[in-house]
């Protein structure tokens, strides 16, 4: 029986894993941490149906427990190609095929140290604020309830300062669904998102927008934060341009909130290097092609499924763990 | 003695005209110096500094000391032609009254003594053989620059500079010169005897081996080839790079009596860019050029451009004014400042009604003698602001709060831009401010605000100190503790503190205090630009972003775990191209307060 190595163990391993399972393969998932589920385990509920989170990640798993897919945590991979895997402890496992699901990294916010994150209380990134969500509890540093909350879209994201210029996709409706839930924990709160653009681009999306707006009263501001400072009251001054009015604004809220960008792994390019694979300038793994072999990697043997290879939302994700396993067979016959 | 010969007039007439143009030139711009400038000559003539410029024509238009620093055979081939030929011309003058003794000779006759000397019977060896000496001295430096133009890196220069059309002549005609000289003076001694080792052997061989006919036919042509060599060379010089010869002497003087660029353009300008000599010497050291590949707006270019009245503000606007090529010019011309005062003249347009916010405008918060301006880019890098916070308190400092609360530019930005007037609204503001809280201490952790503070507001009674002086001072007046955690630390020379305020020592200091301080390649005087200076506005960001990638490479390099810096946009920019962590110095401090 042929042999399929999985490289990562979130959910586009996972559905991965399981397609090809099911198409007849011996597969075998490695993963770096001690658990599957990967980056989507921190996160509370979905866009746009605010599905939990745990519905997808622990179907997932139950799944590869019943499917007899072989998982081998804590594994953490220092190169590969087509015939082999060698991991950190200098293991080396054989197999027929690699597909590669690592994922993305997640922008650093102290990065843009303008804004104050790590450096000021009550500034969270969108994946604290997930974090605090799962834990139920949401307040400001003093424990108080705050009065007034900005989102401020595209950090990590389409900023050549930070040598991030592509979209993360996916910040933008996560931005909106925070929105509502700040809104619907503290009606009294006045919410602003702070955007470049809203780019709504997937079913229910802007239906989801235009409810922020209207039912809940959501301020959306164009025009991007320059730069957050403490006030003496403790709050967090703000200051932005309102690009629709042309005017410089100033603001205080008591919390603000980052909506980080996906950016690719810093493996990606050893990866590359030691195995003849292409990276896009973004730094993600660029597929074949983008149509008829986008999970295909240019390397006989060598596949994608995943936010490897660019940011995706979790539906697209699994999806490529279905078309993976379509073309991994294509390859293995 | 009859000294002239028709193949004279060549010579005579470049001679003349290069006189003429030489004279001429200088009399305008000395009539054209801006009042003040015109003081300061009159004034220093009479004084030491006149000595002293005579003894540094010596050292630097004759030996070219300076050229000798950056690489020994350069400095060779510099001086071998500007002193060989000085000698060959002194001695060839002594050598005519050792002959004819005290009596008018004119110039041709100096020049070509050996055509009008074959007269006379009686032989001088000492001079026959000094002469060829001379002549083989400079004959080298010929070769060697024919090298140079094959070979560049034999001295030490990976980059030659690109010279238009009239140098070009010149550079033939002086190239020829020489060589043409040995061969007239060789072949009149074929013909009449006489000629020290080279000329003379030469001479010896040709007799056996030439025909006397031929001899004879090539004679007068020969000499009207060096004649019209030097006539053509005097001719280009006033308006090739090889004006650089002459002017550099007035400039040495203008220089000592404390003449420098202006604000403006002014007539002394002149000087320093006809002082160029296009040695391209400026090449190498541009990150513009060895990291983005950009080869036309290096100093050499831009001086050219600017000395007829080419220059683009394209040009003038793609230099990061990082001070690595003024560090290295042979000649010290002030580069930076004459391109900032191009970009004055072709950018300043003041916006009066901009800057009306100015007006009662003060957010200052917080009393003390000393006070702290951040600046917009430390605004930008709070981490920064914070550790300040934390030192000003651990030290028990009272502070005065210039900007935290949001401030006004210190506009040296704008400065650099060529947008002098608006620039200057701003530090009036912000000079009144500092008068306004009485404060006698000014602190600032940006050195772009530093330079501007300290070169162009004259803060009288309020000393200027940047955040790694300050802190220096406070750990050794034993007002501020560190703990020696240890830690190897790398760090980045900003080029506005170290070659633009001459600070390298004082962030080291205190660096040492607290770990070791491990050196990139590149360091002190010779330190690297992090790609992100505000002075140039045409490159964009992807090629800031390949200068800061591989000056950062250097500090991984050294094998420390932390990158420092002082200056919060070198910062920013260093995070960007470096895996290492990179920190302002007074964060490593805050960190480690005992």
């Amino acid at each position: 029986m042929k042999h399929v190595v999985v490289i990562g163990g979130g959910i586009a391993g996972m559905q991965s894993a399981l397609s090809l399972k099911k198409r007849g393969f011996d597969v075998t998932v490695v993963e770096k941490s001690n658990r599957l589920g990967g980056k989507l385990l921190n996160w509370h509920c979905l866009f746009p149906s605010f599905t939990p989170a745990t519905e997808v990640t622990d179907t997932l798993k139950q799944r590869i427990a019943d499917s007899g897919v072989e998982v081998r945590l804590n594994a953490e991979v220092v190169e590969f190609d087509r015939h082999h895997v060698v991991l950190a402890d200098g293991e080396r496992i054989e197999c027929d095929a690699v597909v590669l699901c690592s994922g993305f990294t997640l922008f650093d916010a102290r990065i843009k140290e303008e804004y104050g994150y790590g450096i000021y209380d009550n500034v969270y990134t969108s994946v604290d604020i997930e974090a605090m969500l799962n834990k139920g509890r949401v307040e400001l540093k003093n424990g108080g309830r705050p009065r007034r909350i900005a989102f401020l879209h595209c950090v990590g994201s389409r900023d050549e300062k930070v040598c991030q210029r592509h979209c993360s996709k996916v910040c933008c409706v996560t931005g909106v669904k925070q929105a509502i839930e700040m809104k619907q924990l503290f009606p009294e709160a006045d919410v602003f998102n702070f955007y470049m653009d809203i780019r709504m681009f997937g079913p229910g999306y802007e239906e989801m927008y235009r409810e922020a707006q209207q039912k809940y009263n959501i301020h959306f501001v164009r025009g991007r934060i320059s730069e957050a400072a403490p006030t003496i009251d403790g709050r967090l001054q703000l200051k932005a341009e309102d690009t629709l009015t042309g005017r410089p604004l100033k603001i205080s809220v008591d919390m603000l909130v980052l909506l980080v960008g996906m950016r690719s792994n810093d493996d990606n390019a050893r990866f590359a290097e030691h195995s003849g694979l292409q990276c896009a300038p973004s730094g993600f793994m660029a597929p074949a092609d983008m149509f008829l072999s986008n999970v295909a990697s240019g390397v006989g043997g060598i596949f994608y499924a995943g936010a490897v290879t660019a940011p995706k939302s979790v539906g697209e994700v699994l999806n490529d763990g279905a078309a993976v396993a379509e073309a991994v067979t294509g390859y293995l016959g | 003695m009859n000294f002239f010969a028709p193949f004279c007039i060549p010579f005579m007439v470049g001679a003349a005209v290069m006189a003429v143009a030489l004279v001429l030139k200088y009399v305008l711009w000395i009539w054209h110096l801006p009042r003040a400038d015109r003081k300061l000559l009159v004034s220093g003539i009479f004084t030491v500094q006149s000595i002293k410029a005579v003894g540094e024509v010596i050292s630097e238009s004759l030996l070219h000391r300076r050229i000798f620093k950056v690489n020994p055979l350069l400095g060779y081939m510099h001086a071998s032609l500007a002193f060989g030929w000085f000698l060959l011309i002194t001695v060839g003058w002594i050598e005519t009254i050792a002959y004819l003794g005290f009596r008018y000779v004119p110039l041709q006759g100096h020049v070509f003594f050996k055509y009008f000397a074959t007269c006379i019977a009686e032989h001088k060896p000492v001079f026959d053989f000094l002469m060829d000496l001379l002549l083989l001295i400079v004959l080298s430096g010929v070769a060697l620059a024919w090298g140079k133009r094959l070979y560049s890196k034999a001295m030490g220069m990976r980059r030659t500079t690109k010279h238009v059309l009239g140098d070009r002549v010149a550079l033939s005609a002086l190239w020829f010169i020489f060589p043409a000289r040995l061969v007239a003076e060789s072949l009149t001694c074929a013909i009449y005897g006489g000629g020290g080792f080279l000329t003379g052997s030469i001479s010896s061989f040709l007799a056996e081996h030439v025909s006397g006919s031929l001899l004879a036919a090539l004679y007068e042509p020969s000499w009207w080839f060096y004649s019209s060599m030097l006539g053509i060379f005097f001719v280009a010089l006033p308006f090739s790079r090889y004006m650089h010869i002459f002017t550099e002497i007035p400039l040495i003087f203008l220089r000592r009596y404390q003449l420098r660029p202006r604000e403006k353009e002014s007539s002394y300008d002149n000087f320093e860019i006809q002082a160029c000599s296009r040695c391209g010497i400026c090449l190498d050291p541009c990150q513009l050029q060895s990291e983005l590949g950009i080869n036309d707006v290096q100093s050499v270019y831009f001086l050219r451009d600017r000395r007829y009245n080419r220059l683009k503000l394209a040009v003038a606007n793609n230099c990061l004014m990082c001070g690595r090529c003024e560090a290295k010019c042979p000649v010290g011309i002030n580069l930076n400042s004459l391109r900032q005062n191009s970009r004055d003249t072709m950018r300043n347009i003041p916006d009066e009604s901009r800057y009306g916010y100015l007006a009662s405008l003060d957010r200052s918060q917080g009393e003390g003698r000393v006070g702290y301006f951040a600046g917009c880019m430390t605004l930008l890098t709070p981490r920064t602001l914070s550790a300040m916070e934390r030192i000003f308190a651990a030290a028990g400092e009272d502070v005065w709060w210039a900007d935290r609360n949001g401030g006004v530019c210190c506009g040296r930005p704008l400065k650099l831009s060529g947008e002098t007037d608006s620039a200057k609204k701003m530090m009036r503001y912000n000079k009144e401010l500092f008068y306004k809280h009485n404060i006698t201490t000014l602190v600032t952790s940006c050195p772009i605000c530093l330079r501007v503070f300290r070169d162009e507001y004259a803060l009288r009674g309020i000393e200027v100190l940047h955040h790694s002086e300050y802190i220096l001072r406070l750990m050794r007046q034993g007002r501020l503790k560190v703990d020696a955690a240890g830690g190897r630390f790398t760090y980045h020379d900003p080029c506005e503190l170290g070659r633009g305020c001459g600070i390298y020592d004082q962030p080291r200091a205190v660096i040492e205090a607290v770990g070791e301080l491990l050196e990139p390649k590149h360091t002190r005087e010779d330190s690297l630009c992090c790609g992100a200076s505000l002075a140039n506005t045409v490159i964009n960001d992807a090629q800031q972003l390949r200068i800061a990638r591989s000056m950062s490479a250097e500090f991984e390099q050294t094998g420390a775990s932390t990158v420092v810096t002082s200056c919060p946009l070198c910062k920013k920019t260093v995070a960007r191209g470096s895996s290492l962590p990179v920190k302002d110095l007074s964060e490593v401090v805050a960190e480690h307060l005992a």
